[in-house]
């Protein structure tokens, strides 16, 4: 075989398991390779490599952070600041919730289990000065802080407005299953508890909302509801059911 | 490439800046995976968020290569999608009533480490090499569109795709050794920083 040849043929080999070639130059692949046995494993060998790459999504190649991410970012830079201040709150035994019931439900304004085509994680509006698409600043001293329950995979965001001695809650919870009566309850730094608003968790009935939602989990609820908690005392805000069990409770952060 | 060397003490402005600079790097790709995966970009910004906050609590993986990093970060994101959908299926009211398809495969277990490994390989080849299959493979450009793409003629990207591939066997053969002990394909023996396996399983 001509030396020279055998390397033209050779140098397509990668672009022949690649699949790129055009339909002469297949041609030519094949036809060299059916009398070169040498190039038969050559082309063995870099098959396994083409498998390789598809182990690797193309997305694996986009660079740089996510469009229109701003949200997702101060979510997540919120979560850990809770997850920090939690983690130091529990090392000062502050942990312990107490059992006092809670107390009265005051102006519930209404929860909607949030169906349609609505995003039910969408997180409530962003107070943080970083994000400049809101449409008007909420109210000085509005705080969100977000988190998920390792234990039960419950997860809340939370937004708290201060008004007189009292807070509007504003809470988007995904991950508690179908049909558990739900509290959303507001914990001051005593320890009382005030319930903001109660719900029953939708079932799959109006799943299908949840468009190709991989998370699958129950439907979620976007809810809001008030309590009689001075803004400065909230402490924190959980989601439990009738019989007192915790799905998720979100730190919340102490007013700037 | 690298990622800087973070403190192991996690507080205040450095867990910040740690969650900002993966989210910088790395946020686009983990976005569109996600949203691919799930089909839905609330989901998505949720499991990317989870991947984060995974990424914070286990800084130590972030002082690998960038490539790994991202395979790393990848595979996290997609082994909680698919948790979620096992989740989902074990619960025996609403395997009846959904009887969507799992969004990934759902043995994840092997698959886990190759993703890493093959974006780790891929970082060591030289960006002219990693670039011609990014093109062709990844992008699905002709040889004429990646020509284009890459401004070197029809026939250098024929030959350079070649020897890219050939350059990615030498750095699995020489990375791997023998790849003895793992159920993996003959010539493509493991590789992985590390720390990062662990924390992927």
């Amino acid at each position: 075989m001509n030396r020279q040849r055998h390397e033209h043929e050779e140098e397509l080999l990668g672009p022949y398991v690649l699949g790129v070639l055009d339909a002469e130059d297949v041609r030519r692949v094949e036809e060299h390779v059916g009398g070169c046995l040498r190039c038969r494993e050559e082309v063995a060998a870099l098959r396994e490599m083409e498998a390789a790459l598809g182990e690797v999504p193309a997305e694996a190649f986009l660079d740089g952070p996510p469009v229109g991410g701003d949200l997702l970012l101060q979510r997540t830079l919120r979560r850990v600041r809770g997850e920090a201040a939690a983690a130091r709150r529990r090392r000062w035994g502050l942990a312990g919730l107490a059992a006092a019931a809670s107390l009265a439900a005051v102006f519930w304004t209404g929860a909607r289990v949030g169906g349609g085509g609505e995003p039910v994680a969408a997180p409530p509006p962003d107070p943080s000065p970083a994000v400049t698409a809101a449409p008007s600043p909420p109210p000085a001293g509005t705080r969100v802080a977000s988190a998920t329950d390792p234990g039960t995979g419950a997860r809340m965001t939370v937004k708290v407005t201060p008004a007189a001695k009292w807070v509007r809650v504003h809470a988007a919870v995904t991950g508690v299953p179908p049909g558990e009566r739900c509290r959303l309850v507001v914990v001051s730094r005593d320890g009382k508890r005030s319930t903001a608003g109660s719900w029953v968790v939708g079932g799959q009935a109006q799943a299908g909302g949840q468009g190709g939602a991989a998370g699958g989990e129950a439907k979620g609820a976007a809810l809001d509801g008030s309590a009689w908690v001075d803004p400065a005392d909230v402490r924190e805000v959980l989601v439990e059911n009738e019989s007192g069990r915790t799905f998720v409770s979100v730190p919340v952060p102490a007013a700037v | 490439m690298a990622g800087p060397l973070w403190p192991r003490t996690r507080r205040g402005a450095t867990d910040e800046a740690l969650i900002r600079s993966v989210y910088e790097e790395h946020g686009h790709a983990l976005l569109a995976y996600a949203t691919r995966l799930t089909g839905d970009r609330a989901t998505a910004e949720d499991v990317v968020q989870e991947t984060l906050i995974r990424a914070w609590r286990h800084a130590e993986v972030l002082v690998n290569g960038k490539g790994s990093v991202r395979g790393w970060l990848l595979t996290v994101a997609r082994n909680i999608i698919t948790d979620r959908y096992r989740a989902k299926a074990a619960r025996p009211q609403e395997v009846s009533g959904a009887a969507a398809a799992p969004p990934v495969e759902v043995d994840h277990a092997d698959s886990v480490v190759d993703t890493m490994t093959v974006l780790g390989a891929l970082d060591q080849l030289s960006p002219e090499h990693r670039d011609v299959l990014k093109e062709l493979y990844y992008r699905q450009l002709s040889v004429a569109e990646a020509a284009d793409s890459l401004g070197i003629p029809a026939g250098t990207v024929k030959s350079r795709s070649h020897y890219a591939l050939k350059a990615l066997r030498e750095v699995f053969r020489q990375n791997g050794g023998a790849g003895k002990g793992r159920r993996h394909r003959s010539g493509r023996p493991p590789q992985q920083p590390a720390g990062l396996r662990e924390v992927v399983a």
